[in-house]
């Protein structure tokens, strides 16, 4: 059944990175980004990897399910490592062919680019591995409420984002009855040319989105029936607070950036 | 807390009058049912009094604040509280417990106030367990117990609640009503409850009936249904079973005392009444409750159309949410009969359906229909979808075409029929669905609930099926469009002589149209027989959570005060005919 779902990649577990503030995590995936970018040699990687290793096994999530995120992307870091294998002109010239030539420079650009994405790609999957997508969005409507000043509607979109989480799985479900109901009409979803495939889609689409929009006027009115009245004013029950715990990940995080800053300037 | 409605007025902005001058105001604590048909104007007032709405005319006084000024909205939306029929577009949050916080957050209340009111909340509403639950998991009555515990977080004095079971089956309707009717109790929250269901009526200290923007009848349950039946039928309310057999009784000559509403009441009234006619003689007396009335030829004899052996479906095999739907199935459907399945939510009814026109495929057991194995190919596979026609629940939500014509020829479009063909049967089938002519050439979109439900029905007759299948096909419409549209169903049945497979919960709908009747529980058949044959399991029926109707529950209860009549009586014609018997 299409109902049982689960959204977003969110594995619930009571891990130190589960229980680190999403603000800390985004602000943290953020400079370790950072990092990553600033590496330029191998001795700045073998760090940066050996912290990703530690966080996983901190977060208690399984190596397979990293292994699991990266197997769809595969054809594009090795496609982005290969074109790099050939783009470097500069160095010993190891082989040449026609007008591909392959340096020893080119070889560790490839290697550098491959370790690049993958650890960046692990990076945020740490992330969203153990942060919910309410919890992100909680913690963006925070890290971004400064923007408030010059008026760019954070509360707004925060709710937004949260609604939309509350209702993709009542909508699919939705998209799941309509469908049976027009194959009881004989409707034919599966078979045909794409023309006559995107044409069978009406049948679905045309009363999705009238019920999206039915929904949303009964949304807005029941908001309405709970005082709902914007942002100002308003409380929240669960707030974010930072622990003792997200100061030590914080300074585990800036060593982390000194140490591959030092690599860079002395190495 | 009062409150006091003065000649309030409401004008939609196409000028037509929802309400006309209603002057009413109700008491601290008190349970108030609001009944009235689609239209009546009875949402529109309940809005009015949660200033969603603006009076056109008039005003509305929530202790002493009035719902026309802008100051007092909020104020008054904190005091009286609202709750919602459909129970998926009133939740806001991913988690239970951020929902019901919901209300309170926007109140500005202090975080360490709002934990210990949505855990009060949430335990008076007897959900603690699911407070990190994701509110699309839950089934329908418990998303109404978490709308509720959302409006108690506020801290409400009155609760209105605008048809809040009218998409729910009888377990969640159960537990919803008697969480509000706790709520009134222990907190002495004012609750005005809108509805449909009389039986919910009969247990409010007042009952106050709309119609077209006026109110019509005012009074305890006792006088609204006792005094002014006249009143009620212009106004389109079905009295409850018990109003009407009395109602029956009393039109044969029969002086019934009293002014009964339960069945108990009733059931005491009535024997009162043959005591002391006195012409039922103990004596006579037959042999207890497996007595079944005169058998209407034996259904077995009949030519079958459907016959399934050992159904088995489980869905998401292999995963932990394995669930198995069907635990062997064996249906016999006779040609030609109209035929209802009954079952609580989750027994199987609406997977075992679906095997039917072969939507979904068994994993083990057969679908033979006129004789041949629905499976045995392809084609034969197909040409069951247009033989074995299929409405799913709220069917109205399927439309799409521009007409109505458009949406209904859509199913015999896809048959490849010529345009003489499929014209013909488009208004053959608006026909039997209750639309009239008028109605063919406007969009479904622009059309009233109830008739949009017809429009998808007729979508599927169109298609001409040997059978026709609808899941709970009157769920939330008002007595008149259930009656009005069993009606036609009936009428579509006799014409065509079609086999009609009726799903439903309501066994008073069951009882009034089914020649056969089959009781689905746990993914099985677990009884099936003419209505007197299945009703006479009046306990058996209990202990998988169904109701019997109303009438079956009166003759028990007359069985026991000592009155000899038949314990599977479930039509008012049938009970009147006993009765009358023993008079």
């Amino acid at each position: 059944m299409l109902k049982n779902i689960t959204l977003g990649q969110f594995f619930p577990g009571n891990s130190v990175l589960h229980r680190l503030d999403p603000r800390s995590k985004l602000i943290i995936t953020l400079i370790y980004i950072v990092a990553l970018f600033l590496c330029v040699n191998f001795y700045g990687y073998a760090l940066i990897a050996a912290c990703a290793v530690a966080a996983l096994i901190a977060g208690r999530l399984k190596p397979r399910l990293i292994f699991n995120g990266l197997k769809p992307l595969v054809f594009v870091i090795v496609l982005t490592a290969f074109l790099n294998l050939f783009y470097s002109q500069s160095g010993t010239i190891l082989f040449s062919w026609w007008r591909l030539t392959i340096t020893d420079t080119g070889i560790f650009n490839a290697l550098t680019m491959l370790a690049r994405i993958i650890l960046l790609i692990c990076g945020t999957m740490l992330m969203t591995y153990t942060t919910s997508p309410l919890a992100l969005t909680d913690a963006l409507e925070s890290l971004l409420k400064p923007l408030n000043k010059i008026r760019f509607p954070v509360h707004e979109l925060a709710m937004m984002m949260s609604i939309a989480l509350r209702f993709i799985p009542t909508l699919i479900e939705e998209t799941d009855k309509i469908m049976t109901a027009q194959k009881a009409r004989g409707a034919d979803f599966e078979t045909g040319s794409l023309f006559k495939r995107a044409k069978a889609l009406l049948p679905l689409l045309v009363p999705l989105f009238v019920s999206a929009f039915r929904r949303a006027d009964e949304l807005a009115i029941a908001m309405d029936a709970r005082c709902y009245n914007g942002g100002t004013g308003r409380t929240r029950m669960k707030q974010l607070r930072y622990t003792a715990l997200d100061v030590k990940a914080f300074a585990l995080t800036a060593v982390l950036l000194a140490a591959v800053i030092a690599l860079r300037v002395f190495i | 807390m009062t409150i006091e409605t003065t000649n309030l007025q409401y004008t939609y902005d196409t000028g037509e009058d929802a309400l006309q001058s209603v002057t009413l105001s109700f008491s601290p604590g008190s349970f108030n049912a609001v009944l009235g048909h689609n239209g009546s104007g009875k949402s529109t007032f309940a809005k009015l009094l949660n200033a969603l709405l603006e009076p056109s005319g008039g005003s509305v006084l929530i202790d002493g604040l009035s719902a026309s000024d802008p100051e007092s909205i909020l104020p008054i939306r904190q005091r009286v509280g609202m709750v919602f029929q459909n129970p998926d577009n009133q939740l806001v949050a991913s988690i239970v417990e951020d929902d019901v916080a919901f209300g309170p957050e926007n109140l500005g209340i202090a975080p360490e106030e709002i934990r210990r009111r949505v855990d009060e909340a949430l335990a008076n509403v007897h959900m603690t367990a699911y407070a990190e639950h994701a509110p699309h998991l839950l089934s329908g009555g418990q998303k109404q117990r978490i709308a509720i515990a959302g409006i108690l977080a506020c801290l409400p004095k009155c609760i209105i609640l605008d048809e809040p079971t009218a998409m729910l089956d009888p377990k969640g309707r159960a537990e919803v009503l008697s969480t509000i009717h706790e709520m009134n109790r222990k907190y002495g929250i004012t609750v005005i409850l809108i509805t449909h269901h009389m039986r919910e009526a009969v247990d409010s200290d007042r009952v106050i009936v709309f119609s077209d923007g006026t109110v019509v009848a005012d009074g305890t349950p006792r006088e609204v249904f006792s005094a002014k039946l006249g009143v009620l039928a212009n106004a389109g309310i079905d009295p409850p079973e018990t109003v009407k057999l009395l109602q029956a009784l009393r039109a044969k000559g029969l002086h019934v005392a009293g002014d009964a509403l339960t069945s108990d009441e009733c059931a005491a009234a009535i024997a009162v009444m043959t005591k002391a006619n006195s012409k039922s003689q103990i004596a006579n007396r037959k042999d207890g409750g497996t007595e079944t009335k005169a058998d209407n030829s034996s259904h077995s004899e009949r030519e079958l159309i459907l016959q399934c052996r050992k159904l088995r479906y489980t869905y998401s095999a292999g995963t932990p949410f394995e669930f198995e739907a069907l635990a062997g199935v064996d249906f016999d459907l006779p040609k030609g009969v109209f035929a209802g399945i009954i079952g609580q939510t989750g027994s199987g009814k609406s997977t075992f359906i679906q095997h039917l026109n072969g939507l979904l495929k068994p994993n083990a057991g057969t679908i033979l229909l006129n004789g041949e194995d629905l499976h045995r190919d392809k084609a034969a596979a197909l040409a069951a979808k247009y033989k074995i026609g299929l409405v799913f629940q709220y069917p109205e939500y399927q439309l799409f075409e521009e007409t109505v014509y458009k949406d209904i020829s859509f199913g015999p479009k896809n048959m490849n029929l010529t345009d003489g063909d499929i014209d013909v049967r488009v208004r053959e089938a608006a026909k039997f669905a209750g639309l009239t002519d008028d109605l063919l050439d406007k969009s479904p979109f622009a059309l009233s609930g109830g008739q949009k439900r017809r429009v998808a029905i007729a979508g599927v007759i169109a298609m001409r099926p040997e059978v026709l299948i609808l899941d709970e096909p009157s769920a939330g419409l008002d007595p008149i469009g259930r009656r009005d549209l069993l009606a036609n169903l009936l009428d579509y049945h006799k014409s065509t002589g079609s086999t009609v497979l009726l799903v439903s919960h309501s066994m008073d709908e069951i009882a009034e149209t089914a020649e056969l009747i089959y009781v689905f529980n746990d993914g099985k058949i677990e009884l099936s027989g003419t209505p007197s044959e299945v009703f006479v399991n009046a306990e058996r029926l209990r202990a998988i959570g169904l109701d019997i109707p109303e009438v079956t529950q009166i003759a028990l209860k007359l069985r026991k005060l000592g009155i000899d009549v038949p314990a599977n009586i479930y039509t008012i014609d049938d009970a009147v005919r006993e009765i009358l018997r023993l008079c």
